[in-house]
C-alpha cells in the first residue's frame, strides 16, 4: 500500500496501428493502462494517477495526477494515433507533472509504454535516467511492439541508470501471446514491488492462473462445478469414442464379415453398453441394451448378431446379478414386513410391551379397551384370510 | 576535548549546547542523491559520538557530489550555529546553502531559489569548527533543508556528522502535519488491544 503519484506515458505514434497485438497495439495498450489505473487507485485510496501522450505535435498532458478513476478513463477516449514518439520529452514532462503534485508525501513513479523505435541515443537516455534517480523518481518501462535494432540496449541502459534499490522495473512483452494487460498483471508493475500485491491485481492474476477453469470456486461455485462436469463429460465421450475405434479394429481382426454400416451400429451399441457398465442407472442401461438389440435386428449378419449377444450378455451379467440381488432384497423386505405385522397381532406380545412402558397401567380401563380392540382386529383379519382361500377355491 | 571558546570544559558540559539533536524528527529526515537510501539518518548523533566514523555515513552517488538533506524538527527551534564533519580525500562538501521551513525541495528548486544563508565550508574532520548563522533569520525553524552543491574534488561527497546548536522552543509550527483520512475502512488500522494481545478489548 505505497502512497504513490504515478504518471503514465502513452505511446500514440503511427507504429501503434499495427495488429500484432489484438485488436491493435494501441487498443491493447489502452486496456493495459485502464487496468493499471484501477490497480493503482485500489491499492491505496490516496494514490493519484496522471496520463500524458508522447507522440504527435507535442507531448500532451491529458490529466495531472488525480485519484478520480472516472476522469482518467474518460480521457482515454478519442485518442488519435499519429506522429512519432518523443521519449525524452515525455519523461521530462512527466517528471515536472510529478514535481507539482499536491501531496508531497507521495512517492513519484513514471510508467512508460515504449512501443515504437527510440530515436535518442544511449548517453542522452542515461543522463535522463540519472536525473530521475537523483530526484528519487522510480521508472517502469514496458517494452512492446516494434523491435528495432538497438532499442533493447537503449531501454536497458535507461533502466540501469534509473534503478536504485529495485524500485524500478523493465518489462518486455513479445507480440502474439498474451495480451499486454494479462502479461503485465503478474509483474511488479501491477503488484507493486512485491509487497504481496494489491487485492485487485492479485485476484485478477489468481483468477486467471491458479484455478482450472479461470473461475474461482469460492467466488462462483456453480459455474466452476458446471465447467468441471462438462469437462468430464467431454472426456468420457472422447474415451468412449476411442474405445469404439479400438473395438472396431478388434472386430476386424477377428475376421467377421460385416458391412461398415453394421459395424458402426454395433459399435454404437457397444459404446452404449460400455456407458452402461459405468455407474449409471439400471433403467438407463436396460434401455440402452434394448436399443442395441433392436438395432442389431436391422443388421443382416447372424454371426455378428450372435457375437454381439454374447458380448451383451457378458457385460449384462453384472447387471443381471445386480437385478437379482435387488429382487431378493425386496422379497426379504416384504417377508420381514409380514413378520412385523404378525408380531403386532400376537395377543400376548402387545400387553407385555405396553407393560414395559412407564406410566402405563395394565389395569387402566382405557388401556384394556385398546388391547381388546387390537386383538379383535387381528382376529378379524385372520377370519378374512380363512374366508378368502375357500372363496378362491370355489 | 577543547572547545573553541576560551574556557576549559570542566565547568560545563559542551554537549548540552548541541542539544538540538534531541529535537530532530529523525524518522522524517530524508535526503536526495544518496547512494544508500536511508543513510541520511545516520549523520545525526549526539555531540559525543560525532567522531564515531565506524557506522554508516551519508554518501552521494558516484560522480555526482550534490547532496540535499531535509531535516524536520519536532518543535520550532532557534539555530545558532551548524557543525559539519565531511569525509577525507576531497569528499568534504565545500559549500552549504540553507532553506528554512520548506519541504519537497528538489535539486532544480534548490539551484534556482535564493537560500536563506550560504557558507563556504572548510575541511573539518573533528567537528570543532562551527558555522554561525544570522540568528535573526533562524528564529522559528520547523524544518531546514541543507544543499551541498559541490565538494573539494572527490568523486563523491561524504558527510559523517551534522550538528545544530541553539535553543528549542516548545512551540510547534503546524499541529496537523499530514491528514490521512480513511476513504475506505481498513481493519488493520484499528487494532484493538485484544488483537494485539492483552488487556480488555477496547476500540480506540
Amino acid at each position: 500500500m505505497v502512497l504513490e503519484a504515478t504518471m503514465i506515458c502513452i505511446d500514440n505514434s503511427e507504429w501503434m496501428r499495427n495488429g500484432d497485438y489484438s485488436p491493435s497495439r494501441f487498443q491493447a495498450q489502452a486496456d493495459a493502462v485502464n487496468l493499471l489505473c484501477g490497480a493503482k487507485t485500489q491499492s491505496n485510496p490516496e494514490n493519484t494517477v496522471g496520463i500524458l501522450t508522447m507522440a504527435g505535435k507535442q507531448v500532451r498532458v491529458l490529466t495531472t495526477p488525480t485519484s478520480d478513476l472516472g476522469k482518467i478513463l474518460s480521457c482515454m477516449h478519442g485518442l488519435e494515433v499519429g506522429g512519432e514518439m518523443n521519449l525524452s520529452a515525455g519523461i521530462q514532462v512527466a517528471q515536472l507533472a510529478l514535481k507539482h503534485r499536491q501531496n508531497k508525501n507521495q512517492k513519484q513513479r513514471i510508467i512508460v509504454f515504449a512501443g515504437s523505435p527510440v530515436q535518442y541515443d544511449k548517453t542522452m537516455l542515461e543522463t535522463i535516467g540519472k536525473k530521475l534517480k537523483k530526484n528519487n523518481v522510480s521508472l517502469d518501462i514496458v517494452d512492446f511492439g516494434e523491435d528495432e535494432e538497438g532499442k533493447l540496449e537503449k531501454l536497458d541502459a535507461l533502466f540501469a541508470s534509473v534503478n536504485s534499490n529495485e524500485s524500478s522495473h523493465i518489462i518486455h512483452i513479445p507480440p502474439g501471446g498474451a495480451a499486454i494487460s494479462t502479461a503485465l498483471m503478474s509483474t511488479p508493475v501491477f503488484t507493486g514491488d512485491g509487497e504481496g500485491g494489491s487485492g485487485f491485481a492479485a485476484a485478477a492474476a489468481a483468477g486467471g492462473g491458479n484455478f482450472d477453469f479461470g473461475v474461482d470456486p469460492n467466488l462462483d461455485p456453480e459455474l466452476a462445478l458446471a465447467l468441471r462436469v462438462s469437462m468430464e463429460e467431454e472426456r468420457a465421450r472422447q474415451e468412449a469414442a476411442a474405445k469404439r475405434a479400438a473395438d472396431e479394429a478388434a472386430r476386424e481382426e477377428k475376421g467377421e464379415p460385416s458391412n461398415s454400416q453394421d459395424a458402426t451400429m454395433v459399435g454404437k451399441a457397444a459404446e452404449a453398453i460400455n456407458n452402461a457398465s459405468e455407474p449409471m442407472d439400471e433403467v438407463n442401461a436396460l434401455l440402452q441394451q434394448a436399443i442395441a438389440l433392436s438395432m442389431e435386428n436391422s443388421g443382416s449378419d447372424p454371426s455378428v448378431h450372435d457375437s454381439e449377444m454374447a458380448e451383451a450378455t457378458n457385460e449384462d451379467q453384472d447387471l443381471a446379478m445386480a437385478l437379482q440381488i435387488s429382487i431378493q432384497e425386496a422379497a426379504k423386505d416384504s417377508s420381514s414386513q409380514s413378520d412385523m405385522s404378525k408380531v403386532l397381532e400376537d395377543p400376548s406380545f402387545m400387553p407385555s410391551v405396553l407393560a414395559s412402558l412407564p406410566g402405563v397401567d395394565l389395569n387402566d380401563p382405557s388401556v384394556k379397551e385398546l388391547l381388546a380392540s387390537l386383538q379383535g382386529q387381528s382376529e378379524q383379519s385372520k377370519q378374512k384370510k380363512e374366508d378368502n382361500p375357500p372363496s378362491d377355491g370355489k | 576535548m577543547a572547545c573553541l571558546h576560551d574556557h576549559s570544559c570542566e565547568d560545563h558540559d559542551c554537549s548540552s549546547n548541541w542539544s538540538l539533536y534531541k529535537h530532530i524528527d529523525l524518522p522524517k529526515v530524508s535526503a536526495l542523491n544518496e547512494a544508500v537510501p536511508g543513510s541520511a539518518k545516520s549523520v545525526f548523533k549526539p555531540w559525543e559520538h560525532r567522531l564515531n566514523s565506524s557506522e554508516e555515513h551519508l554518501e552521494s552517488n558516484e560522480g555526482d557530489p550534490e547532496l540535499l538533506v531535509y531535516i524536520p524538527f519536532t518543535s520550532d527551534v532557534k539555530i545558532k550555529s551548524i557543525a559539519i564533519i565531511g569525509g577525507t580525500d576531497g569528499t568534504s562538501p565545500s559549500k552549504m546553502r540553507a532553506f528554512i521551513n520548506r519541504d519537497g525541495i528538489d535539486f532544480s528548486d534548490a539551484q534556482n531559489m535564493q537560500a536563506v544563508q550560504e557558507w563556504d565550508l572548510v575541511e573539518n574532520l573533528n567537528g570543532l569548527l562551527e558555522f554561525q548563522t544570522r540568528y535573526a533569520k533562524f528564529q522559528s525553524v520547523a524544518s531546514i533543508t541543507l544543499h551541498f552543491p559541490d565538494n573539494f574534488g572527490g568523486d563523491t561527497s561524504q558527510i559523517h556528522y551534522i550538528g545544530f546548536k541553539g535553543e528549542a522552543t516548545q512551540l510547534k509550527r503546524d499541529v496537523v502535519a499530514t491528514i490521512v483520512y480513511e476513504l475506505m475502512p481498513n481493519p488493520s488500522d484499528h487494532k484493538t488491544k485484544a488483537e494485539s494481545g492483552g488487556g480488555f478489548s477496547q476500540v480506540e
